[in-house]
């Protein structure tokens, strides 16, 4: 969608020579489509001569052996798809000391649909390419469950055996989390972080590029894992041990996935910090920073500080399956209990990563649409640093009935229960926000209003869940599931459809459909409460969640939850149809369509290929509504403040 | 659309919400009747935060509705808010207020919590073993049975352990709950108030049979429950008739499998009353087939089963006389 359309590109390029693509047998070598279809096998081959080399000389038999095999295919086989679409070639060239190819820009920007299909370092590009990718995986991951939802209608076992409803699920709770949420706010702040502080682009755009085309890497390794022989992943998205060091050869697809996934994730929040660090616009003190912003720069401290850690999770399980180590392994001295500390100290922390950047979102839509300052401004941006360092406190909630070290239940409930204090705050300052203002009931405002809604109910029942004695009934239940999904769908892919369609015009310069965008929020609210809701009560009463069967009472309520959950599915064919119409026929949208003071608003849409044509200048706070001659951002040569400058 | 607040009707939207909420956690009995001392203290938590929540939904609907029901204009304005940055006291509130507020819970909590850990000077104690996917339940008179039958009020202090992986204990009615780690035994309170039968479930994730991994509970009355446990120390004294018997108990085999002579009536496995049809069906004498498929369950799988439900680890913890025993059994009873 972003194709760069107006001068800037041409002129870009008239400086530094225009593209011209390889002809003859260069075509081969030049890094491409073409170029994968030899490295990638040549890396394959690699791999299991690798394999084979070292348990040949260990002497461990047998040395053809398809465990250790595809745990290491699953690794050079993406490494060659990287290498040869061009993912490394500049760090290569540099490192060896060939000349590198000048950083033209030719590979910056999009002209036609094939620009991304390759290793391109334009961050509104990657931005696009990580949302229609992430959007990919959403259908996918909604559709793994529909399956799994229509198992569950009836008790007793109908359409699918324990084995393939277990990869069902495990492999609908991955993808939603690793493909589609985390990834998802990665994607939205690709485009709009460096335009809303002023950059021309990331920090590190090569960087950018690779951790991109690393996500569809894992994405496809855990749907493929779906189809191997013995089965899918089948031990839940948490995959704990020792249950999931003994399970078919789809485990290993979980495990090697979720590496890559992880490994996007932590360069994309390194490349977030030092640009929110170092390339912010003059002016544009912390104090002045977009609460989006303020978001994403502690969404990526917690996902630099606590990513590593599932990684390692992961690792030490793949050595107890291939290597025969024993971490998690409780007959030879294992701890078993360690893989779940391991686990939660990312896994609680992820639940930040996947709220804090849709906190921001929630933050610019309500200020802008009642056309008010956001209440509270600072106490907001200091309650986003206080969930960063309590959000490191709390993992052990998830294990309170684990069996681990029975004091440490009541400090780690107290965390837990405190965070709802900053969560607090930030609900309190958006109604805050709201009162008096002028509302303008838009799709993104309407998504905004319904995640506050779900959203603090999914927070009350964490309340309950940090209470160790509650959570000794519910937890495992499906209380569980009603939680999760009320802070994860309710919160953060509310958040996610409210940044898409409130970013939609700029990323495309075209309006989307607003009674669609209506329509869609309606039908998928009232899905979501129907099929959510009731799975409280059913948690409750005794219905443990990850089973295939279960007992006759909990029959007629599966089945209508189970009906619910297929018009929620429906409900994103509007969406579907919504942007797919819009992206093509909408009516321009301008550059400014909601008024706002943000610097992405005040640039062409889309934005022109460097951002900007003039360097911006920040002299005052984002979210002056109401300000008489307020204003946050002025182009050109420095001008005299303005006197209002907000705080 | 106006733009002043009438604090009256947000009163008033605030109390609909609040009505609307109690009623919503009055109708519906959300937990089952409290059936033990524990639960019953678990249930005071519940109700709680319960009141906590409702007045704090409250608050939080009241002005979410009122402001998009009295602020809201129409598309074409573009007049602006009053420019409100915030305001220092209501911040304070609403920082102090929540703090207070988890701040009971948590004490409530923490006292709930010690006391329900706190077994008494002499409880009954049972040994709670899980595997895949059975719970057996074994008594200080050494006998194991594949149902747990608890004392009417009287503390009971549950051990549990996990013979492969991590399964999870819980009585939905007891409110009582623990995970059974492999190598790390785990304790448990039970204090029953109400006799009956409930259902025993296991909540974590163990495999392909996790769903089936249930069982029963039965509270019986002090006398029931005495004579039934002395009944079962007589039998324990005397010699073991079924030899067989006792280890297809042990092992939580009736949890998978029908076999009328232990009044097993599990589905999820082959029924073991059709062994020798079983047993023609693959092609192997009645003896070495039963053995084969303890041992090594994945040789042979009967029609319209799946591979690798039955746990493979059978071969490793039921051998020697205890095999031999078990596989006499079977082929005994096979018809």
């Amino acid at each position: 969608m972003t194709t760069a359309h107006d001068t800037h590109e041409h002129d870009a390029h008239a400086e530094h020579g225009e593209y011209v693509p390889p002809t003859g047998w260069h075509r081969w070598t030049y890094p491409g489509w073409l170029r994968i279809l030899w490295v990638m096998p040549l890396f394959g081959g690699i791999g299991i001569g690798l394999v084979t080399l070292i348990r040949w000389a260990a002497d461990w038999h047998p040395i053809y052996k398809g465990v250790p095999i595809t745990t290491v295919l699953l690794t050079t086989l993406p490494l060659g798809f990287l290498a040869g679409l061009g993912g490394f070639d500049f760090w290569v060239r540099y490192s060896s000391g060939k000349p590198t190819i000048p950083d033209d820009h030719s590979r910056h920007g999009a002209r036609s649909w094939r620009d991304y299909f390759r290793i391109n370092t334009d961050h509104k590009v990657i931005g696009v390419q990580y949302l229609v990718t992430n959007m990919f995986f959403f259908l996918a991951g909604g559709m793994l469950i529909l399956l799994a939802r229509a198992e569950l209608a009836h008790p007793g076992t109908q359409y699918f055996n324990p084995q393939t409803f277990n990869a069902l699920m495990t492999d609908h709770a991955t993808l939603m989390i690793f493909l589609v949420i985390v990834p998802a706010f990665a994607g939205l702040g690709n485009f709009v972080i460096p335009l809303m502080i002023g950059a021309g682009d990331m920090a590190f755009p090569k960087l950018n590029a690779l951790s991109y085309w690393l996500l569809p890497i894992a994405g496809v390794e855990l749907l493929a894992g779906l189809f191997v022989p013995g089965g899918g992943p089948n031990s839940g998205w948490t995959c704990y041990a020792p249950l999931c060091e003994h399970q078919p050869l789809g485990n290993v697809f979980f495990n090697m996935g979720v590496q890559w996934a992880g490994a996007s994730s932590i360069m994309t929040a390194l490349n977030f910090l030092v640009t929110i660090i170092t390339m912010r616009a003059p002016g544009m003190t912390f104090w002045r920073m977009p609460l989006l912003v303020w978001a994403n720069f502690t969404t990526s401290m917690l996902v630099v500080l606590a990513t590593p850690f599932i990684a390692g999770s992961q690792f030490f399980v793949m050595f107890d399956r291939v290597m025969h180590t024993n971490f998690f392994e409780a007959g030879n001295g294992g701890y078993v209990i360690g893989y779940q500390h391991i686990f939660w100290f990312y896994s609680h922390p992820a639940v930040y990563i996947m709220l804090l950047p849709g906190f921001g979102i929630i933050s610019e839509v309500v200020s802008v649409m009642s056309r008010k300052p956001i209440f509270g401004y600072r106490l907001m941006a200091l309650s986003l640093l206080a969930i960063l360092v309590l959000g490191f406190s709390v993992w052990a909630h998830h294990m309170f009935i684990a069996g681990m070290a029975g004091w440490l239940r009541v400090p780690i409930m107290v965390t837990t229960l405190l965070i709802a204090v900053p969560t607090g705050i930030k609900v309190f300052s958006w109604l805050a926000t709201l009162w008096e203002g002028r509302i303008h009931f838009t799709t993104p405002m309407l998504w905004a209003v319904g995640f506050i809604f779900c959203f603090v109910i999914g927070g009350l029942s964490g309340i309950w869940l940090g209470a160790v004695p509650i959570d000794v009934q519910a937890n495992q239940s499906y209380f569980i599931v009603a939680h999760i999904h009320y802070v994860l769908f309710g919160g953060s892919i509310f958040t996610i459809f409210c940044g898409f369609y409130y970013w939609f015009p700029k990323m495309t310069g075209r309006m989307y459909n607003e009674r669609l965008g209506q329509l869609h929020f309606w039908l998928t609210f009232i899905g979501f409460n129907l099929t959510f809701f009731p799975m409280h009560y059913l948690g409750l009463q005794g219905m443990p969640r990850r089973v295939a069967d279960y007992a006759n009472r909990f029959g007629g309520i599966n089945e209508f939850v189970s009906i619910a959950s297929f018009g929620l599915g429906a409900s994103t064919l509007v969406f579907l149809y919504n942007i797919v119409w819009s992206w093509h026929h909408g009516p321009p949208a301008g550059r400014n369509p909601w008024r706002a003071l943000g610097i992405e608003w005040q640039v062409d849409s889309p934005p022109p290929l460097f951002n900007f044509e003039e360097e911006p200048q920040v002299v005052g706070s984002p979210y002056e509504y109401g300000v008489p001659g307020a204003r946050h951002v002025i182009f050109g040569a420095p001008q005299p403040e303005p006197v209002s400058a907000g705080h | 659309m106006r733009h002043r607040a009438s604090f009256l009707q947000l009163a008033l939207f605030a109390i609909a919400s609040a009505v609307i909420l109690i009623i919503v956690a009055y109708a519906i009995p959300w937990l089952p009747y409290p059936a033990s001392r524990e639960a019953g203290r678990i249930n005071f938590v519940y109700w709680f935060a319960e009141w906590i929540s409702i007045g704090i939904f409250a608050i939080v609907a009241a002005p979410l509705m009122y402001s998009l029901w009295a602020f809201r204009v129409k598309e074409g304005d573009t007049s602006d808010g009053p420019p409100v940055h915030g305001h220092t006291g209501l911040e304070i509130t609403w920082t102090a207020i929540p703090f207070l507020l988890v701040t009971a819970i948590a004490v409530a909590s923490a006292i709930v919590l010690a006391k329900n850990g706190d077994a008494g000077a002499n409880p009954t104690r049972i040994t709670v073993t899980g595997q895949q996917f059975a719970w057996t339940f074994t008594y200080p008179n050494g006998q194991t049975y594949p149902i747990l039958r608890l004392p009417l009020k009287r503390h009971v202090l549950l051990t549990l352990t996990s013979k492969d992986v991590l399964h999870s204990f819980w009585i939905p009615e007891l409110y009582q709950k623990q995970d059974a780690v492999p190598g790390l035994p785990t304790k448990l309170v039970v204090t029953p108030t109400r006799t009956g039968v409930y259902p025993v479930i296991c909540v974590e994730l163990c495999g392909l049979g996790h769903s089936t991994m249930r069982s029963t509970a039965i509270v019986m009355d002090d006398a029931a429950y005495d004579s039934w446990y002395s009944g079962a120390a007589k039998a324990a004294a005397a010699p073991a008739p079924g030899g067989g018997l006792a280890v297809f108990n042990a092992n939580g085999c009736g949890a998978c499998h029908t076999l009328a002579a232990a009044k097993a009536a599990g589905k999820v496995g082959p029924d073991l009353d059709k062994l020798k049809q079983e047993a023609a069906t693959a092609g192997q004498p009645l003896q070495a087939f039963v053995k084969q498929s303890i041992v090594d369950p994945n040789a042979y799988i009967a029609p319209g089963y799946q591979k690798g439900v039955m746990p493979a680890t059978f071969g490793q913890t039921i051998t020697g006389p205890k095999l031999d025993q078990l596989v006499q059994y079977l082929v005994s009873n096979a018809k």
